[in-house]
């Protein structure tokens, strides 16, 4: 019934064990200002911080707080900038004109797909 | 099929953990090891061959739904006709499915196929398998779908379009990210580049007319832990139609039909002699004792059990718009209170192995458990 009696995993135990662990309380309530941009043409403003209770919400607020941005051409990747779910919109965008042409957030409904 | 019930590991939430099992407790238990099932080997052999010959049916009940144009049964747009039935002609790739069972009196009986996004893979093929190691080391599980999910990708690699295969699920859900993750780790360990962005994180590019990532690589793969009925009526499911790289969308669109409850009567209408099918009709009126399921529902919601014409049980829930089938009742078998379902995966196109969720009651719910089994 079982084929082989050794089971590795390569990935799955060290990122999601991360993503138990309970999250530090954020150091925002402290009272210190971060401005911030992800973007050179965009301008500088407060960091705003939403805080999901913990765990995985922290996890991976941690692990998206700069995503790269760029683009394929002849096969090679060119980073353009980045982006952060945790800045304000007008410090995300800018004037860059690539990032217009990517419209995000029309697929994604429901808290779990569980069956 | 027994149930024994034992004493819990010492410190089994580290160890369950230490396998980077997160959501082993929500407000209730969800992993329960103070119980475990034993089956003999006559047993496990006979829910494979039922497993086996079940998958063989639905494949023969897909090519039947499309021959006969019978989508309006399973309240599928009529604009995805051409692409599921693309799907299914080019044998788009697909890998996994889990058929709920009800095992009782030595008979076992199929309650419905989850076909698109079943859940519970890690617990089956991962977190059992480490608590039989510490349990009792020389007992055996019906438990492949480690081994079988790594030789399946591999497979697989020469049928996906060259490059990134690409995962995605629902952020902030845990259970999701994990069944997501470990499908990503097998599919590393049989040597595919992978990447994971959320669902919500993908990007529709105007211009190219392609889906990108959240680097704004464009999608070729994608393994996708979401629905497709959620995915076709959310605000970019009609790019899929239109997208230019023609994604290979994993578990592949054709697998709408059979992971639609409606799919039930049609079986049924098609093999009445199949020893694991239960009767069951899209009209009400056809039988005594039966359960009323939304076609398109999740998790045991809206579910109407009827005995003698009379409700004897009923779940809450947003589902049941798109239409109701009946299916005979067929009720869970009871041990001291608990109610195991058995869930039997194809990895594949095989048989790979089970896992047991146990409800308080008939309805196999979110508050169900996951008990681990062994082999007598």
């Amino acid at each position: 019934m079982k084929k082989s009696k050794h089971i590795q995993l390569l990935l799955i135990t060290a990122v999601l064990a991360s993503c138990n662990r309970p999250g530090k309380q954020p150091d925002w309530q402290s009272g210190n200002k971060t401005y911030i941009r992800s973007d050179s043409t965009a301008p500088y403003t407060t960091v705003h911080h939403y805080y999901h209770g913990g765990g995985i919400g922290n996890a991976l607020l941690w692990y998206y707080a700069f995503r790269p941005y760029g683009h394929y051409y002849n096969g090679y990747y060119q980073r353009a900038g980045y982006y952060s779910d945790a800045i304000h919109e007008s410090s995300n965008i800018g004037s860059n004109t690539f990032k217009s042409t990517v419209i995000r957030g029309g697929f994604g409904r429901g808290f779990s797909v569980s069956s | 099929m027994e149930r024994i019930r034992i004493n819990a590991r010492n410190h089994w939430q580290q160890a369950v953990e230490q396998l980077g099992f997160g959501f082993h407790t929500t407000n209730v238990p969800y992993w329960d090891e103070t119980a475990y099932y034993e089956f003999t080997m006559d047993e496990v052999l006979y829910i494979e061959k039922a497993t086996a010959e079940l998958w063989d049916l639905c494949l023969g009940a897909v090519q039947h739904v499309m021959d006969n144009n019978l989508y309006s049964r399973f309240s599928i747009p009529e604009a995805f006709i051409p692409y599921i039935e693309r799907t299914w002609t080019e044998d788009h790739p697909s890998i996994y499915g889990r058929f709920d069972f009800c095992y009782k009196n030595n008979q076992l009986k199929m309650l419905e196929f989850n076909a698109d996004t079943p859940t519970s893979l890690y617990e089956a093929g991962i977190v059992q398998w480490f608590w039989l190691q510490d349990f009792d080391k020389g007992k055996d599980q019906f438990n492949s779908i480690h081994e079988k999910l790594i030789a399946y990708w591999k497979y697989l690699q020469a049928y996906l379009h060259p490059g990134t295969l690409h995962f995605t699920c629902l952020k902030e859900t845990l259970e999701d990210l994990t069944n997501t993750e470990y499908l990503r780790d097998c599919a590393i360990q049989a040597g595919l580049e992978t990447k994971l962005v959320f669902i919500d994180d993908i990007g529709w590019d105007t211009e190219v007319q392609v889906f990108r990532d959240r680097e704004n690589q464009p999608l070729q793969n994608i393994f996708k832990l979401y629905p497709w009925e959620w995915l076709i009526n959310d605000e970019f499911g009609a790019h899929i139609l239109t997208d230019r790289n023609r994604t290979f969308w994993i578990e592949p669109s054709w697998k709408m039909i059979l992971s639609n409850k409606a799919i039930l009567p049609i079986l049924w209408e098609l093999y009445p002699d199949c020893p694991y099918l239960l009767p069951a009709y899209f009209e009400e009126g056809k039988l005594l004792n039966y359960v009323k399921k939304p076609i398109l529902s999740r998790e045991g919601a809206n579910i109407t059990m009827v005995r003698n014409n009379t409700t004897v049980q009923q779940t809450a829930g947003d589902y049941g718009a798109e239409g109701f089938i009946y299916q005979e009742l067929f009720s869970l078998p009871e041990f001291g209170g608990n109610y195991p379902l058995i869930g039997s995966w194809v990895i594949g196109q095989e048989p790979a192995g089970m896992g047991i969720r146990e409800a308080s009651s008939l309805i196999t719910d979110n508050l169900s458990r996951f008990v681990p089994h062994l082999i007598k």
